[in-house]
């Protein structure tokens, strides 16, 4: 490198870095502060949306904590705020031998805590070495008194019990839940997820009051007519709220038990039955609505007896004439005359009705022991059978969801448990025409208050009863066994319907010494001369009514 | 403009103290009322379920043979009347009136 060219020059320009005050220095400084205010500000904001953000996630993490709360399950209330299911924190206490220090000490101790327990059976246990339950369920008094001994050994387990204040009230409804509470059955099932998050107790459609009345009933009558089970529902027809759903036997929820016997079966919601006569309803309210028939349309010459296939379709009743209009058919429930009607509808029609209704398809409900209806294919024959309730199958809730449509001006309703709050609105949507229940719940009437009917033994004065009574052979593999299905559908008041109420009697026989008193005429009658809805169900769904319709009359009069 | 700005600065410091002294006093107050309303909502639970107990229909049943068996009857109700007032007087209806029987 060439030394010349690297030689630096210093020289000093003093004068040209003078310091001088200027206007430009006064705004460094104000934006300086500007600066520090902006911060400040955008600091604020950051801090209040953080502290909005918060707020707005209060409820989730309330929610959060709950759930992993493991001894947490909201209580179940009925639609009066009376409890069905209480659930209280229980404390099993144990001992782990292993950790005992004075096994003499511990067991003196214990033994003025527990007087009454076995103290050599104890003994035995802590010589075994292996942890044991000393007391389950132990009371609040005598935990403070166990932990105040301060002995390791001694270990606990928190809880959670369920308890049933109504017993086996509503056992079909609630359902049970497992050591690990979980829902297994009933609502605890269905609403498994929201029992175990809600702070809010779960309120249902159910009255505490209507449903003893009404298993009372089915329990004493189980009694008299010998039956296998029995189902009953009460339903408000306008809205599909359950009142009352009751299914014999039953079991007391408190007992925990598991179980196996069939018999204890939900009928009124799982229960598949072929229920006969009471589909008669469903057939003429699918004429009146396609307009292929009226109330009086005439049907001559009505035979005795029909041939189908391998099979012959007869009458009930052969006393029944041979020319009936439509409301004499429903009334006298001539099996013919339905036929006649069902081929005047052709399948589709038939078919579409009952779809509408809902009778032939799986329900939707609010717990999950429901009944899938036995699928089947239509042809001629099962046209035939199906108009007068044969060879089609369904549930009671099914049942009383038919009826309750086609009873309450044609609106669609969706059968539930689980009480709605006060502002909820109510959605009618009308899926049969105007005018076709009117007709319709006026033969219900006659069927009840006129001496031609079937269901007499039901017409309990002040309440306007209507109904269809339905008697079927159960099915066995091949065909039908002697077994009967008796059933009876109420409607009340007829005139501006309110209430849809079932009972069914799972295989019941005759009474020879129940006596029964006519409602329609003087006198009474010992014994049951057929085994028949009209002399069974009926009877049932009539003391039922007579014992609940003053709780219905006075406290529901509102709604 | 310096001095205003400084001065808003020293308020909002000055109310974000304020306000958040208070808050916390009431998230206080909030709490412990909090946690005594939760015992007695406990307690009331427990008082409601044995009253539930003791008023249920089997319960009132029971009671009935026991005690009242002759006093007790069964209530027809046609013979349900209905209070209600008009014009400063009152008034007694049959509540089954509007249902007649056609």
């Amino acid at each position: 490198m060439n030394e010349k060219n690297s030689q630096i020059i210093l020289e000093e320009y003093e004068n040209k870095f003078l310091y001088r005050k200027s206007k430009t220095n006064l705004n460094i400084e104000f934006n300086r502060i500007a600066f520090i205010f902006f911060v400040f500000v955008v600091i604020s904001i950051i801090f209040s949306i953080q502290l909005l953000h918060l707020g707005s996630l209060k409820k989730d993490n309330e929610v959060k904590t709950l759930i992993t709360k493991k001894n947490y399950r909201a209580d179940i209330l009925d639609r009066n705020g009376n409890y069905l299911v209480k659930s209280v924190s229980s404390i099993d206490l144990g001992i782990n031998p292993t950790e005992v220090i004075d096994e003499k000490r511990l067991l003196v101790n214990l033994q003025l805590i527990f007087p009454n327990k076995n103290f050599s059976e104890i003994k035995k246990k802590l010589n075994k070495g292996k942890f044991f339950y000393l007391e389950k369920k132990i009371s609040s008094q005598n935990f403070e008194k166990i932990m105040l001994l301060g002995d390791k050994s001694i270990k606990y387990e928190e809880k959670l019990t369920r308890i049933y204040p109504q017993k086996n009230l509503f056992s079909h409804i609630i359902g049970q839940i497992d050591d690990d509470n979980q829902g297994i059955s009933g609502i605890e099932k269905s609403f498994d997820k929201e029992l175990k998050t809600s702070t809010e107790p779960l309120s249902l459609t159910v009255d505490t009051d209507i449903q003893f009345l009404v298993r009372e009933e089915l329990e004493r009558f189980q009694s008299i007519f010998r039956s296998k089970g029995s189902a009953a529902i009460l339903m408000n027809v306008n809205n599909g709220e359950i009142i009352s759903m009751v299914s014999y036997p039953d079991f007391d929820l408190n007992k925990r038990e598991a179980l196996k016997d069939l018999n204890f079966l939900n009928r009124a919601s799982k229960g598949v039955y072929e229920l006969g006569s009471v589909f008669k309803t469903f057939t003429i309210a699918a004429g009146l609505e396609a307009n292929l028939i009226e109330v009086d349309t005439e049907f001559l010459n009505l035979e005795k007896k029909l041939k189908c296939g391998k099979s012959t379709i007869g009458e009930y009743d052969d006393k029944i004439p041979s020319d009936l209009t439509v409301e004499q058919i429903l009334i006298r429930s001539g099996n013919i005359g339905s036929v006649r009607i069902g081929q005047r509808l052709e399948i589709d029609k038939l078919r579409s009705f009952l779809d509408k209704i809902g009778v032939l398809k799986t329900i939707n409900f609010d717990i999950e022991e429901v009944g899938e209806p036995i699928p089947f294919r239509w042809g001629k024959c099962k046209l035939a059978t199906v108009s007068f309730g044969h060879g089609i199958t369904t549930t009671p809730l099914q049942l009383a969801k038919g009826y309750a449509i086609v009873t309450n001006g044609g609106f669609d309703i969706k059968p539930s448990l689980i009480k709605k709050d006060a502002n909820h609105i109510w959605n009618k949507k009308r899926i049969i025409k105007e005018g076709i229940s009117k007709k319709i719940n006026l033969i219900l009437r006659k069927i009840v208050s006129t001496k031609e009917g079937t269901a007499g033994l039901a017409n309990i004065k002040g309440y306007q009863i209507g109904g269809k009574t339905g008697t079927a052979q159960k099915t066995i593999t091949g065909g039908y066994s002697r077994a009967k299905v008796n059933t009876f559908v109420a409607i009340f008041p007829t005139s501006k319907p309110k209430y849809v109420m079932v009972v069914l009697l799972d295989e019941p026989k005759i009474s020879e010494n129940y006596i029964y008193k006519y409602r329609n005429k003087k006198g009474s009658y010992k014994g049951t001369p057929y085994n028949t809805a009209g002399w069974t169900s009926v009877e049932v769904a009539g003391k039922i009514i007579e014992k609940i319709g003053p709780i219905l009359a006075t406290k529901y009069m509102e709604n | 403009m310096k001095k205003v700005s400084l001065l808003i600065i020293f308020v909002l410091i000055l109310a974000t103290s304020l306000v958040k002294n208070s808050t916390k006093e009431i998230e206080d107050k909030i709490f412990a009322l909090n946690q005594s309303i939760r015992s007695l909502k406990v307690e009331f639970g427990d008082l409601m379920l044995e009253y539930n107990f003791l008023s249920s229909p089997d319960k009132l049943i029971q009671y009935q043979s026991q005690y009242f068996e002759k006093e007790l009857i069964k209530i027809d109700v046609m013979r349900i009347k209905e209070i209600s007032e008009k014009n400063n007087t009152i008034e007694l209806t049959d509540l089954k009136k509007m249902i007649k029987d056609e």
